[in-house]
């Protein structure tokens, strides 16, 4: 019996390998001591800087990898904290920045001026909107010549259609009316050509950057904050300062978004805890949230700081609570909303009625809602997207139990301090079935809880997480032994992520040939690295937060709640190729304000030394020949050069 | 005259010569079994006046509510220009006179009342629900889903003729946005090296990456290039950007670069006061680029199918600075062989008070989408809307295209 085995076994081995098994065997060929070295770096940051291969030669790639998994232990760069320090929204809570944003600067809004309900009071008004032709124009023409100006301005032209005289007045009324309204504008938003001559306009449109600094340096400070309130935000790249006095000034509101991306990049590049920061960036993608979505954007800072930093190296469960509630995931997923079918609305929650102009335009107000039954979004996407996936064996039942658990679920007050309350007017308070787990009637706010932990000890989630992070650390497509393992440590720790990464970054997988240089860099990901390569120096990180966007990846700009793909295919389309090439040589060629490279360091050095500076490792030999056939005697500064290699598909990957 | 065959032949020689042909070049021949279909969406953004563009002269209360603004009805000859009639009911804003050309050939036709269900009455979030073919949502484009993924397709499938890629061609298909070919002229010399490194790296997904990217920026720049010469005395010159868009998409498809989507937008056409003068502008420019290109095309306007849309319209009544405000109801003009021209289709709602959406707008008669489905599923071939227009119940068809004759 034994023998015949043998011989099969012999036999299926005499096929040969299948290519499943080339690809397993990667995985199991070791990598050595300085590409071990690399692949962290590679991995655990935005990319390695000049010097950061020796220091971990020094201490040891496991100790450093420990390290990056304690960054309450590391000291923080103090070169970020003065980069962040003017973005002062980053460190307000979301009533702080409702009120400095979009509150106070109710004087950048030009006031109509005109209350219709002061000038016709009472009957008044109702005669003229209401009433009979005659009634109209007979208290319209009672009324003193100014109001009647002001009144003939504002109402609908329809209503005075059929009044020829009043029609003709009407028309010069609103003619008036416009002009007023556009000088006042004029007045406060001067335009370029009220503030500078000629000469002035032209070096601020086409001069160059230090043109444009010498005629900026030359002004008075409170025409320069005119100027600058005049241009569009890429006319002030490199002039953070100026960027957002402008923006405070005319578009306030932006603010707290713009601050938001110029720190992710700031703390990409100059974070010491680089583990921390990746970390928050795949966390943040897997519980995304966009800022386009109305009143998000108000939040989005607390979000990414309170609800999904401090616990992307603690326990899974904590991060989905703390997501579940956050008044960002609950407006996005329109959990705020969702109401137990059959109930209504009462009390300091009730919604606006329609019509009521909120000051961030729409109805009642940034949070603006009308009464709603149950909405099943927040639910389906806890599940699909948050915890089991897709095929994780939730059935369309199991969907609607949840989203009956989290009814209730909703914001307080969100039109001054956005915070989460439960409602319990809002509530499902009936028995509900979830996964074959009985959720007892009655339950309130716990029903929610219980789901969560359910959620979080559920083996489709222990597996689902398991995999996400192997994809996204290790290989587009990783070994599923591998994903098995995390998988167990993920149950047998309770879902602890700090524990689950020790796992992986000490598996043999993790520092194997399968995944050696195997993943695309994201567009965040290559402009970070390019930037630590070079070792630059950024005074404005806004030309970056552009270059990220126009290579595909808006920053907290993805609609969907899939957040961005985590595959080589996502980003190698032919415009993400090109944009790439774009962005290498706008930074070696200073078309990049605010990024400054000391091209001293390159001076003397050939190619292959470029290459094995920007790249840490050497670049193959063809990549090589390459370069030297085209350059063939030519122009070869180190500016050139590294655009090529910043360009180069060596690059692209980490 | 060139049939397209030869003139396809030609192209590709032409190609050799100025450098590598693009290898896939071949492949998009290929692929299209029959012979390629494009479809051309062009963006009127600001909220075009549609009643202004095409006049509904026989109706009395277009020239009450519009007493200034109201565009002279065919036949009169006192003050301005009259319009071009069409129909008998409807007629064409004089500026827009290279249009009935292509009526009186049957490849112009409008659909009249179209609009989205969504109330919204702002040009942003407005634009982006009918670039995203979902009113009341913001995601990627109708005109992205419409073209069923394949693998090794043209990586010039899908353009867009603006600096950056609009929503309606946003999503998973690859699609690209050249809005001024210069972008694409990296500095020659390292744009070869780079090409070469690519080329000859030993990663292969980065290789095959690399060779489409440069393939379609070699055909992007040779745009610039080569001097090109419309077909037919074709004059895009007086088009401003949009002619200079269209000349391109023209220039692209001709070259069989595989364009299956194209996108080009016009703005400038919120018109709150000051409307005859504006409109004229950007009107004559809309409708010159637009009828060069038909005309540059010539026979291959048998394979291509345009049409025009624009976020909700204006209001009947002019407001007090010679203008129009904030409106609903719009119209979408659908041009190319295909199209069963010379026709009026949607249904007319009327002008008075009660028949106007809130008692100021043209109603919505024809929801867009059943204009755009139509056109995806008989134009392009594409079977299942409900990826394309998701959530959306498509009524009985208004019957834009011809029935499909054998090739």
């Amino acid at each position: 019996m034994l023998r015949f085995l043998l011989a099969a076994g012999a036999v299926v081995a005499a096929h040969g390998a299948s290519p499943g098994d080339e690809t397993a065997k990667q995985f199991e060929a070791k990598l050595d001591s300085d590409q071990r070295i690399l692949q962290a770096l590679d991995r655990l940051t935005f990319g390695a800087r000049p010097g950061d291969m020796d220091e971990i030669r020094k201490i040891g790639v496991e100790k450093w990898i420990d390290q990056q998994l304690h960054p309450e232990r590391i000291a923080e760069n103090p070169v970020l904290d003065a980069k962040l320090k003017p973005l002062e929204s980053t460190r307000m809570d979301s009533a702080a920045i409702l009120k400095q944003y979009y509150q106070q600067n109710r004087a950048g809004i030009i006031r109509v001026g005109v209350n219709l309900n002061t000038l016709l009071p009472g009957d008044q008004s109702r005669k003229v909107f209401n009433g009979t032709i005659e009634e109209r124009r007979a208290t319209i023409m009672a009324l003193d010549p100014e109001t009647r100006i002001k009144v003939l301005a504002t109402i609908p032209p329809n209503l005075v259609e059929c009044i020829p005289e009043l029609q003709k007045e009407a028309v010069e009324a609103r003619k008036k009316e416009m002009e007023t309204r556009q000088a006042e504008l004029r007045k406060q938003r001067p335009q370029l050509r009220d503030l500078l001559d000629g000469q002035q306009a032209l070096i601020v449109r086409m001069g160059t950057p230090a043109e444009r600094a010498a005629l900026f340096a030359s002004l008075d400070p409170e025409k320069l904050k005119q100027v600058a309130a005049a241009l569009p935000p890429d006319a002030l790249a490199g002039r953070a300062d100026l960027r957002r006095m402008a923006a405070a000034s005319r578009n306030p509101q932006q603010l707290p978004i713009a601050d938001l991306r110029e720190a992710k990049l700031y703390r990409a590049i100059y974070s010491n805890r680089q583990l921390e920061e990746v970390l928050t960036d795949f966390w943040f993608n897997h519980f995304n949230v966009f800022e386009g979505k109305g009143a998000d954007r108000i939040v989005l800072t607390s979000y990414e700081r309170d609800a999904i930093r401090p616990h992307v190296l603690g326990k899974f469960q904590d991060l989905l609570l703390a997501v579940a509630h956050h008044p960002a995931m609950l407006y996005y997923l329109d959990n705020w909303e969702s109401m137990a079918t059959g109930s209504f609305e009462v009390g300091p929650f009730a919604p606006q009625p329609p019509g009521v102009m909120g000051f961030v335009g729409g109805r009642g107000g940034p949070f603006a809602r009308l009464p709603h039954g149950l909405n099943e979004n927040y639910g389906r996407e806890l599940m699909e997207l948050h915890t089991m996936g897709v095929n994780g064996g939730y059935t369309q039942q199991d969907v609607i139990a949840v989203a009956r658990c989290f009814t209730g679920w909703t914001i307080k007050t969100p039109a001054e301090k956005p915070e989460f309350v439960f409602a319990p007017f809002m509530h499902d308070n009936d028995e509900k079935t979830v996964l074959g787990h009985k959720i007892a009637a009655g339950g309130g706010e716990h029903d929610g809880l219980e789901v969560i932990d359910i959620l979080a000890h559920h083996p489709s989630t222990a597996r689902f997480i398991s995999a996400k992070l192997a994809r996204y650390f290790v290989a587009d497509d990783p070994p599923p032994e591998l994903v098995e393992r995390l998988a167990r440590t993920f149950t047998k720790t309770d879902g602890d992520l700090r524990a689950v990464l020790t796992a992986l970054f000490t598996s043999r997988e993790f520092f194997s040939q399968g995944a050696w240089q195997s993943k695309v860099r994201t567009p965040l990901q290559m402009v970070a690295a390019s930037v630590r390569a070079l070792d630059a120096d950024v005074t404005d990180s806004f030309m970056l937060v552009q270059k990220v966007s126009e290579m595909g990846e808006p920053l907290y700009g993805k609609e969907a709640p899939t957040g961005y793909k985590d595959n080589a295919a996502t980003w190698l389309s032919t415009a993400s190729v090109m944009a790439r090439m774009e962005f290498a040589s706008a930074v070696v060629n200073g078309k990049t304000p605010g990024v400054n490279v000391d091209w001293s360091r390159f001076e003397h050095k050939d190619p292959t030394a470029i290459a094995s500076v920007l790249l840490h490792r050497s670049l193959p030999k063809e990549g090589l020949d390459a370069i030297q056939a085209g350059l063939n005697g030519g122009e070869d500064t180190p500016a050139r050069i590294a655009a090529v290699i910043l360009s180069s598909p060596e690059f692209q990957r980490r | 005259m060139l049939t397209r065959r030869i003139f396809l032949r030609g192209s590709a020689i032409a190609m050799a010569g100025a450098g590598s042909v693009p290898f896939w070049l071949g492949r998009a021949a290929a692929a299209a079994g029959g012979r390629r279909k494009t479809l051309v969406a062009i963006f009127q953004r600001g909220a075009a006046d549609g009643l202004n563009v095409v006049v509904p002269f026989s109706e009395k209360r277009y020239y009450e509510l519009r007493p200034t603004l109201g565009i002279p009805a065919p036949g009169s000859n006192n003050g301005p220009q009259p319009a071009i009639d069409l129909d008998g009911k409807f007629a064409l804003n004089p500026v827009l006179q290279p249009f009935k050309a292509l009526w009186d050939k049957q490849m112009l036709a409008i659909v009249e009342a179209t609009g989205s269900p969504d109330p919204s009455r702002s040009h942003f979030d407005a634009q982006d629900y009918m670039e995203s073919g979902t009113p009341g949502m913001k995601r990627d484009g109708w005109l992205n889903r419409a073209l069923p993924l394949v693998a090794g397709g043209s990586p010039l499938r899908a353009v867009a003729m603006s600096a950056n890629l609009p929503r309606t061609l946003q999503g998973d298909c690859p699609a690209i946005a050249i809005n001024d070919v210069k972008q694409f002229q990296t500095s020659q010399d390292n744009a070869a090296i780079i090409e070469h490194m690519y080329a000859a790296s030993p990663d292969k997904q980065l290789a095959s990456a690399g060779k489409d990217a440069f393939s379609a920026m070699r055909m992007i720049q040779s745009l610039s290039r080569t001097q090109y010469n419309p077909a037919g005395g074709a004059q895009y010159g007086q088009a401003g950007e949009l002619g200079r868009a269209l000349q391109q998409v023209a220039q692209l498809i001709k070259a069989d670069a595989g364009v299956e989507a194209a996108f080009a937008e016009i703005g400038g056409w919120d018109h709150h006061q000051n409307e005859p003068v504006a409109m004229n502008n950007v009107l004559r420019q809309f409708g010159a680029a637009i009828s060069a290109f038909c005309r540059d095309m010539g026979d291959g306007m048998e394979d291509i199918v345009l049409v025009t849309m624009s976020e909700f319209g204006r209001t009947a009544a002019e407001n007090g600075n010679n203008g129009t405000d904030h409106g609903h109801g719009d119209l979408m003009f659908v041009l190319g062989g295909p199209v069963r021209g010379g026709k009026v289709y949607g249904k007319w709602p009327g002008l008075d008070h009660e028949q106007l959406y809130e008692g100021r707008d043209l109603a919505v008669t024809t929801d867009f989408r059943q204009v755009l489905s139509e056109l995806v599923s008989g134009h392009l071939g594409t079977r299942d809307m409900s990826q394309v227009f998701p959530g959306f119940q498509p009524a009985a068809p208004l019957g834009l295209l011809k029935t499909e004759a054998s090739l």
